[in-house]
């Protein structure tokens, strides 16, 4: 749950203002597994090396942030961001430029690094499954989510306007990967139109993933890590790699973050080989760290995006920073319908 | 009570602290907040020509209404038998009723409403003994949507209406149901022509007390509704949070304020009328 209430937003900006103490930062993730791994991965041996002791805080909220800015008092120094937001909060101001001189940009994926953020995980979407739902034919590709002749029951999607789920429908369609871009989008939503009734929206990692493993929901659109992480538990759910779309998190300094150059040094942590193996390890997603890869064992290297690269597709956050507000607009009004 | 503005003045001391509470963090980011609403983009009205002028939007008003006004129907239903009951049981089995009442009302919100999203989706608790006692072959659509929010809200709003029930039933003289059957009434004849009108006040504080919640009501729809069913208070969290459109966010959050403070100003005004018209009567 990313929601709360404007009148909170903006008094949780004012109490979170309260500065931490001298040699302290604030990393602000989206909570659960995935922050405690972050945690444990990269402030832990942060903390070893600087002898800054860093602070969690979260979820993460654009609205927060955004208003911790513009009162300027900013309580947060380093926040794990999806990459479409932090391109055009880049470019409204809203973030410090990455001191490159203290974190190493030729060790990270050019995919995944611009001069206001750097890579934080990367991550598919990919096809999940209940396997005891479906037992004889299994949906593989994007098509199948569309079918529901042949896959009958609920399907679930990532309910917020974000890169993924109009490209998933557009590929269904019968697009072409190289002419997604710009997305087409009536014929995208004319698509969706066809399954509206039968999509339960998850609006969390931690829901996706109980709306698959009890079967409420027996197949979808689900972040790689999130179906690992179902798989590992004991249920019975498949996994289909087939056109899986990357798209990834990203680390950013709000604009007068009060430990800036602490926050840098994190980054610098944060984004390094072992520290990003470690994290991969913990949580299935996936290292931007090029080298990261070498320090991991073969059997949790395969699953990985890297080891699914043969119809993967790179979702394009160039565009979707350039069209977020259009889409969003008209996504939730789509939504809303 | 001889010299009520004397009362005032001394009670105002010990209030200040609660009142400078409100005003710093109630009505001056509510002043912001509409301020922004007419200078973002710009100076203007255009966000508000937005909320009122688009389908959708226009969409979750008429919903936040049907559902604030479905949820009060539903309430006030459910909540009369039970207030009734609560009246006429002797003094410690009423007490005990009184203790289950309140005691839903202490229990976590978020808990209540995750256990009925256990009870109420398709593989839950109510659809697999539908399906098992062979009721129903295909689960029913109990959540997701309107169904799930009105049951999950009713549910939550229904302590807020059995308890102004209560306090009115409490002053009626049961006697006044035995006059009315001495006088020939039926009992519906009694129920409809001398209980109601009797606890009217009563009615109109749980039914306005719940549908004003109601349409500031966010968790509930968020957990249990579908998309399609989006109400008010999710719009604003939406437009604030995702989409950090803060005139059109600040335009909705005002409206909702405006509709309430029209519905509370409308409720005082009916309540003084009834007085009078009761003190006319008598």
């Amino acid at each position: 749950m990313r929601q709360l209430l404007i009148g909170s937003a903006i008094l949780a900006a004012a109490l979170a203002a309260v500065p931490a103490k001298a040699q302290d930062m604030v990393f602000t993730s989206w909570g659960g597994t995935t922050q405690d791994a972050q945690k444990q991965a990269w402030a832990v041996p942060f903390t070893e090396e600087s002898g800054v002791n860093v602070l969690m805080d979260g979820p993460t909220d654009y609205g927060k942030l955004k208003a911790m800015v513009e009162s300027g008092n900013v309580g947060w120094d380093v926040v794990d961001v999806e990459y479409d937001f932090a391109i055009k909060a880049a470019q409204d101001g809203l973030l410090e430029a990455i001191d490159f001189a203290v974190v190493d940009r030729d060790a990270i994926d050019p995919r995944f690094v611009t001069d206001h953020a750097v890579g934080s995980f990367y991550y598919s979407f990919v096809i999940g499954y209940n396997a005891d739902t479906y037992a004889d034919t299994t949906p593989s590709s994007w098509a199948d989510l569309f079918d529901l002749e042949a896959f009958p029951g609920k399907r679930t999607f990532y309910k917020w306007s974000a890169p993924g789920v109009l490209e998933i429908a557009l590929l269904a369609d019968g697009v072409a990967p190289e002419e997604l871009y710009p997305l087409d989008l009536d014929r995208a939503f004319a698509k969706l139109d066809t399954i509206k009734s039968e999509i339960i929206w998850w609006d969390s990692g931690a829901q996706s993933q109980q709306l698959l493993a009890s079967g409420e929901a027996p197949l979808g659109q689900f972040w790689n890590g999130r179906v690992a992480a179902v798989a590992q538990s004991g249920a019975n759910v498949g996994i289909s790699w087939e056109q899986n779309l990357t798209a990834a998190d990203v680390l950013v300094v709000p604009k007068g973050a009060p430990n800036k150059d602490a926050a840098m040094k994190f980054l610098a942590v944060a984004t390094a080989a072992e520290p990003q193996a470690e994290f991969a390890k913990a949580s299935a997603y996936a290292p931007i760290n090029v080298d990261s890869k070498d320090l991991m064992d073969a059997e949790t290297v395969e699953t990985l995006p890297d080891s699914h690269t043969e119809s993967q597709i790179d979702l394009d956050m160039q565009y979707w920073a350039e069209n977020r507000d259009e889409i969003a607009d008209r996504w939730y009004a789509w939504q809303a319908q | 009570m001889t010299n009520p503005a004397g009362a005032a003045r001394t009670g105002l001391g010990p209030a200040v602290p609660a009142f400078a509470l409100l005003l710093l963090f109630f009505v001056v980011p509510v002043v912001m907040l509409l301020l922004r609403s007419v200078t973002e983009p710009e100076f203007g009205l255009q966000n508000y020509a937005a909320l009122f002028g688009s389908g959708t939007y226009a969409r979750v008003l008429f919903n936040t209404f049907l559902v604030a006004a479905l949820v009060t129907v539903f309430t006030l239903v459910l909540a009369f038998p039970v207030a009734w009951f609560m009246t006429v049981l002797p003094g410690r089995w009423a007490t005990i009723v009184f203790a289950i009442v309140l005691l839903s009302m202490w229990t976590n919100l978020l808990a209540r409403t995750y256990a009925w999203l256990v009870l109420l989706q398709r593989t839950g608790v109510i659809n697999k003994t539908l399906i098992s006692l062979g009721v129903i072959d295909q689960p029913l659509p109990l959540v997701n949507n309107l169904t799930g929010v009105t049951i999950g809200m009713v549910y939550i709003m229904l302590p807020f209406m059995i308890l102004p029930l209560h306090a009115t039933l409490r002053t009626i003289d049961p006697a006044i149901l035995r006059a009315a059957a001495l006088c020939g009434a039926n009992r519906w004849q009694a129920f409809r022509r001398v209980l109601v009108p009797l606890v009217m006040p009563g009615i109109m504080a749980g039914g306005l007390m719940v549908f004003v919640m109601s349409l500031g009501y966010f968790v509930t729809p968020a957990l249990l509704g579908g998309t399609s069913n989006m109400m008010l208070a999710q719009l604003i969290a939406q437009l604030v949070q995702s989409l950090l459109n803060w005139g059109l966010g600040g335009a909705a959050a005002f409206v909702l304020l405006v509709v309430t403070l029209a519905i509370y100003a409308l409720q005082i005004r009916l309540l003084d009328t009834r007085r009078l018209a009761t003190q006319g009567a008598v």
